[in-house]
């Protein structure tokens, strides 16, 4: 039932991304660059979509991955079913309660069952491509199991998506 | 009952805060939207939420329309400045979102306002006439464009006096009917343009002493629709005949050529999102970070059959009305001349890279040291000077097109233009924008009657004979 992930606080159904302004004051905002993978619906940030890849299937659902940046650092955001048709390269995108996890091997940040996305502007944003969180190999914390901590870069740019000279 | 919509909105879109504020208001206030209405004077509060509902009422309620704006003279009590206001930002913001009949109603109540001559209705028609999209011939924006028109013809007492909206009106109809009079097109389109022509004739025959204040772009546009036989006849009269404008004090063309164009006129065939984007791009975007910046421009602004007409409007923009601060210019942020350079690259056709061109050079024409900017030159020279080492081609094109548009563009005030170009090459070498020409004279790779050509405009002014008569510049008395 991914297609309901959406919360729909307003009454009208012709606005189905609305969230109450109390609940983002409340969100801390954080840079792409201080992500770190976990298996929590924590991260709240804002992001420009750069580049799109193919669509592909998972199960029932389309799925569809993007390499989205901000200022400070670059990661592959995975988009689901209606997200794939929505968004496009040059949109800028609030994620709510995303979460940043390993899903088949590939490091990917997504809205996942609790968070959520919507389109907030477009072309208006600053980013920069390197480094992509994405492309970071990340190890076990030694003195903290659970936390993740970064142990070396893969690749300085995306693998899947050239950055255009 | 169902809430009648305003904006459409997409699957995963934030919804625009103003429009939720003018339902919100609506939906508060629905109850007080019909008569009788409150004989009791409002709060400040409650007068901006009345305001509010009432836009909302106006725009998705055609039926109640005439009501509602009964409802709205009676309450007014600042010369609807904050109702003209709010459409000004809704429209300003959400033009492209807001939905059919919202349109319609929008368009409906812009004439009403000028009735009433609210506060601020210039603003809002000169907005209207920017969301006209150049090379866009689709039914909604061709819709636009004749509504306004209607609009402005309906209105022709108010107008006339109001030299604003006038001349700004002239100046983007003669820009739209340059491109809607190449286009076949059917009964609507002919009937259209048939109003267009009508309507530029009337200004320019019936207003000319305004039309002045547009200043040399006038000009520019003029020649652009120079070939539609009602515009040939009153370009005939403006060059031969120039008295029966009945203008005291102008005589010649040449008058028109020496006003700088107001930068306000350049906004109007650049729509508030272009504009946002472009200024953005020219004032954070870093040298080397810009290029998926304009493959997104590109496909939201140039992916239309007749877009490229859009790119000479932008380089009038860069050029003449958007210019960046000195720190922007050390800075690494992406500099105009390279923007321009990939417009040109992007130009296709010839008919529009020539236009692209003359924009580019235009100011330097008639380039007067005393009510011109250097800033509007700049570009230009820049995309000469920096194109050399790799984009020769690019040198070679703009310097001779310049030096074409010496000889050619006033065969009969050629020497005039000689002048001011010549004082252009010398200005930009005085004030530093660029320190020599020598990249230009040593380069070998351009033809030898570029060479020659660029030598007399470079030479030193003293040394100059072809264009008489000369000017003696403090500089040189002593020499």
């Amino acid at each position: 039932m991914r297609g309901c992930r959406i919360q729909c606080p307003t009454v009208s159904m012709a606005y189905p991304c609305r969230t109450p302004a109390r609940h983002r004051e409340s969100w801390r905002m954080v840079f792409l660059k201080d992500i770190i993978p976990a298996a929590t619906n924590t991260v709240n940030t804002k992001f420009i979509i750069l580049d799109k890849g193919n669509k592909s299937q998972e199960g029932k659902e389309t799925t569809c991955v993007a390499l989205v940046a901000d200022e400070t650092a670059s990661v592959y955001f995975q988009m689901w079913g209606g997200e794939c048709e929505a968004f496009e390269p040059g949109d800028i995108v609030q994620l709510t309660n995303g979460i940043f996890s390993y899903h088949k091997n590939n490091l990917l940040l997504r809205a996942g069952k609790r968070g959520s996305v919507e389109k907030v502007g477009e072309f208006t944003m600053m980013f920069v491509e390197t480094p992509n969180l994405s492309e970071i190999r990340w190890a076990r914390d030694a003195n903290n199991p659970k936390n993740f901590v970064q142990e070396g870069v893969i690749s300085v740019h995306s693998r899947i998506f050239s950055p255009l000279t | 009952m169902e809430l009648p919509q305003l904006l459409q909105c997409k699957p995963f879109e934030c919804e625009n805060p103003l429009g939720i504020s003018l339902r919100e208001a609506f939906v508060l206030l629905q109850s007080q939207l019909k008569p009788p209405f409150s004989l009791k004077i409002p709060n400040p509060s409650e007068y901006s939420q009345l305001n509010l509902a009432i836009v909302y009422g106006i725009l998705t309620q055609p039926q109640l329309a005439k009501t509602h704006l009964t409802h709205l003279h009676a309450i007014v009590t600042d010369g609807y400045c904050f109702f003209t206001s709010t459409l000004i930002k809704l429209v300003n913001d959400s033009f492209p979102r807001l939905l059919g009949t919202p349109r319609t109603q929008l368009l409906w109540l812009t004439s009403k306002l000028v009735d009433v001559s609210a506060v601020k209705i210039e603003a809002l028609l000169v907005l209207l006439l920017r969301w006209i999209i150049g090379g866009d011939f689709s039914e909604p924006n061709l819709w636009l464009c004749a509504e306004l028109l209607k609009m402005f013809l309906d209105k022709w007492e108010w107008l006339s006096n109001d030299p604003l909206v006038l001349t700004s009106a002239l100046f983007a109809y003669l820009r739209l009917l340059a491109d809607h009079y190449r286009l076949a097109g059917g009964v609507k389109l002919e009937a259209l343009k048939r109003m267009e022509i009508d309507f530029c004739v009337r200004v320019l025959r019936e207003c000319f002493g305004l039309c002045l204040k547009i200043g040399r772009d006038l000009v520019r546009l003029l020649q652009d629709v120079v070939y539609i036989p009602e515009l040939k006849e009153l370009w005939k009269d403006l060059l031969f005949n120039p008295d029966v404008f009945r203008v005291s004090g102008f005589s010649d063309i040449s008058q028109l050529y020496c006003v700088r164009t107001p930068k306000h006129y350049f906004l109007l065939r650049i729509n508030p999102e272009m504009e946002t984007e472009l200024r953005f791009l020219l004032s954070f975007v870093k040298w080397g970070s810009q290029k998926r910046y304009q493959v997104w421009f590109a496909k939201k602004h140039f992916s239309l059959p007749g877009s490229e007409t859009v790119m000479v409007d932008i380089v009038r923009f860069i050029c003449c009305a958007h210019h960046p601060s000195n720190e922007i210019i050390q800075s690494s942020v992406i500099p105009r001349w390279a923007i321009i350079g990939w417009l040109l690259k992007c130009c296709r056709r010839n008919y529009f890279q020539a236009n692209l061109k003359l924009a580019l050079f235009f100011d330097w024409l008639f380039y007067d040291e005393k009510h011109d900017n250097i800033m509007n030159i700049e570009p230009a020279i820049l995309l000469i000077l920096n194109s050399v080492p790799k984009y020769v081609d690019i040198t070679h094109t703009l310097l001779d097109f310049l030096f074409l548009l010496v000889d050619n563009y006033d065969f009969n005030r050629r020497e005039m233009i000689a002048r001011c170009v010549s004082t252009s090459f010398s200005l930009l070498l005085q004030k530093g924008v660029v320190h020599s020409f020598e990249p230009l004279t040593s380069c070998c790779l351009l033809a030898p009657p570029i060479h020659q050509r660029l030598a007399i405009f470079i030479a030193p002014k003293s040394t100059l004979n072809s264009f008489a008569p000369q000017v003696i510049t403090e500089g040189e008395v002593g020499k």
